[in-house]
């Protein structure tokens, strides 16, 4: 007769759990074609972007260039959240927009799968889920950003656009970009946590954050009343936009601080919804 | 000690109670067949076991330690609607990240072990999207299987498989349990494949468990009758009607008396009233009439 004492009940540490989850979320990100797919678009789109602003019109005449130098593609060249034309706006910033989409895509399949139910019928907390998932698609966003950089960059050249730049702000503000993508990356897997059953809702509302445009709306009236925009730096689109061709250090740091807070928040948050509600 | 042992479990959803003060007993090394009509919440029970699911009110008790223990849940292994494959990836690739993702040592040695267990050793290189419905149903049994889990939740396993996927379940579901170590709480609405394998039985109705009782105290309680053709189906129809309680005419024309085990007294019967019986025969019902005959309300 067997009884419980003849089963040894233990339990992965922390460490192990982590490890084995994040092998298996890069092993699916590596071996699955969205990722690829989301880091060719990164960097095409801002290839593209260079490239047909210096196509003629219909009439032949050559169309106004968008930029004037060849890193405005990446950042631009001050704090701007409320957008005066598309160069403010289409800058590495556009990288999280379709991140969101990116991460909606690759954990819709979890729930679509079942492969939630696997994983949280045995020893998986959802304390990892939301980590591990928030660190492969902020490893996925930061590659987006490496990506835009190259198509920028090279479609930038291409099109012989200026090169003069203060390198240390271009750094600040590519380091920082790519800092951010830890923020966003908790926020969209946040917000796929919410919207688990539905998978459209899950990209729109990623993608709606995505563009930034309640910061963008907060901003306008801010700057309308004649305000200090300072404060709109501890939100993830303010802090994005800081990190631009004029910024110093403190910027870095900014962003740094944002980004580690909002993921912080976004992963407590994400993990006691997941822990009180049902899993689909 | 058992597997599983609820008490007064209950779970709503809003205002709808799916499951309502339900007592339920797995014993270990059980093949626990859970039976129940859709919307019964046999799969909100299973879910619940699983953690899946909060609780409304109640106890669940997995080898005598709640069920949230989280050493006791790394020996829990389920299969709910769909097994979480990945369709673009082969069956080892799809078993080698489930074994990383429970942290198992030897990993590669580990997942030919359960891809024996379930027949499906040769099919190993096998891209999942091109897998049979009965494959894949058994690569989901193979994942469930991994981390060497004692207690194992299958949700309608059954469902779609043909003859020979049925045979291959059976025997898998068979060997899993040969050790006494494992238990399998396993639902399904083919309750004529499952009467094959389940040695414990519990149905469920409204949220509530209606009755629970191993293979042997089903068998025992199945309902005897007297089957019979004869050349005047409906003259004899009427005549055992007027002196048996229950008569029914079955699917293979038959007509049945039920409570009788004696033919002879039918034959003798019916010769007395002019009426030759062609072919009779003695039976039980099975669990699928039995399961009928219980949400009839009979007994």
């Amino acid at each position: 007769m067997i009884n419980s004492r003849d089963i040894i009940f233990e339990s992965p540490t922390f460490a192990r759990r982590i490890k084995g989850m994040l092998g298996v979320d890069f092993y699916r990100l590596f071996h699955t074609p969205l990722f690829y797919i989301f880091l060719a678009i990164a960097a095409i789109i801002p290839a593209m972007v260079s490239a047909m602003t210096m196509m003629p019109d219909p009439n032949g005449n050559t169309m106004e260039p968008l930029y004037s130098n060849v890193w405005q593609i990446i950042a631009s060249t001050k704090s701007l959240y409320v957008i005066e034309g598309i160069a403010d706006y289409a800058n590495m910033n556009m990288v999280f927009i379709f991140g969101g989409i990116m991460v909606s895509i690759f954990i819709g399949h979890d729930y679509k799968s079942g492969y939630v139910k696997q994983l949280f019928t045995t020893h998986a907390k959802k304390q990892d889920y939301m980590l591990s998932k928030s660190l492969v698609c902020a490893f996925a966003m930061a590659c987006m950003c490496i990506t835009y950089l190259i198509g920028g960059t090279v479609g930038g050249l291409l099109v012989n656009y200026d090169t003069n730049v203060n390198i240390g702000s271009l750094l600040v503000a590519i380091f920082g970009k790519i800092i951010m993508s830890v923020g966003w990356a908790s926020l969209y897997t946040f917000l796929n946590i919410i919207f688990r059953k539905y998978f459209g809702v899950s990209i729109a509302s990623s993608f709606f954050f995505g563009t930034g445009i309640l910061i963008i709306g907060v901003a306008a009236i801010v700057e309308n009343l004649s305000l200090p925009t300072a404060f709109l730096n501890i939100f993830l689109y303010g802090a994005s936009v800081n990190a631009n061709l004029s910024s110093g250090i403190d910027a870095l740091i900014i962003c740094i601080t944002v980004s580690v807070a909002w993921a912080v928040f976004y992963n407590y948050l994400g993990t006691k919804i997941l822990s009180r509600s049902d899993v689909y | 000690m058992n597997a599983v042992e609820i008490r007064n479990l209950s779970k709503n959803f809003g205002s709808k109670q799916a499951v309502c003060g339900l007592n339920m007993t797995v014993p270990m090394g059980a093949i626990y067949g859970f039976i129940g009509e859709n919307g019964s919440g046999k799969s909100t029970t299973e879910k619940m076991i699983c953690g899946l699911i909060p609780t409304s009110g109640g106890s669940i008790k997995l080898y005598g330690k709640d069920y949230t223990d989280k050493t006791v849940r790394a020996k829990i292994g389920v299969l709910i609607e769909a097994p979480g494959c990945f369709p673009q990836l082969t069956v080892w690739d799809n078993m080698m990240l489930q074994a990383a993702n429970l942290s198992i040592p030897n990993a590669a040695q580990e997942v030919v072990k359960v891809l024996k267990t379930v027949r499906m050793e040769g099919a190993a290189g096998n891209k999942y999207q091109n897998c049979s419905l009965g494959m894949k149903q058994r690569v989901g049994i193979a994942m469930a299987l991994l981390g060497n889990p004692t207690l194992l939740v299958l949700d309608e396993p059954l469902n779609g498989l043909d003859a020979d996927g049925m045979r291959i379940m059976r025997e898998v579901f068979t060997d899993i349990i040969k050790d006494g170590k494992r238990s399998i709480i396993v639902s399904s609405h083919l309750l004529g494949e499952l009467q094959k394998v389940a040695t414990h039985y519990g149905i469920i109705r409204h949220g509530k468990m209606m009755i629970e009782m191993c293979a042997d105290e089903l068998d025992a309680s199945y309902r005897t009758y007297v089957a019979l053709k004869s050349e005047e189906m409906n003259q004899t129809k009427i005549l055992l009607g007027c002196k048996y309680s229950r008569v029914e005419e079955d699917e293979a024309g038959y007509l049945r008396v039920y409570d009788l085990t004696t033919p002879e007294e039918i034959v003798s019967y019916l010769y007395e009233n002019g009426i030759c019986v062609t072919e009779i025969k003695t039976d039980k019902i099975g669990l699928e009439e039995y399961y009928i005959d219980l949400m009839k309300g009979g007994k």
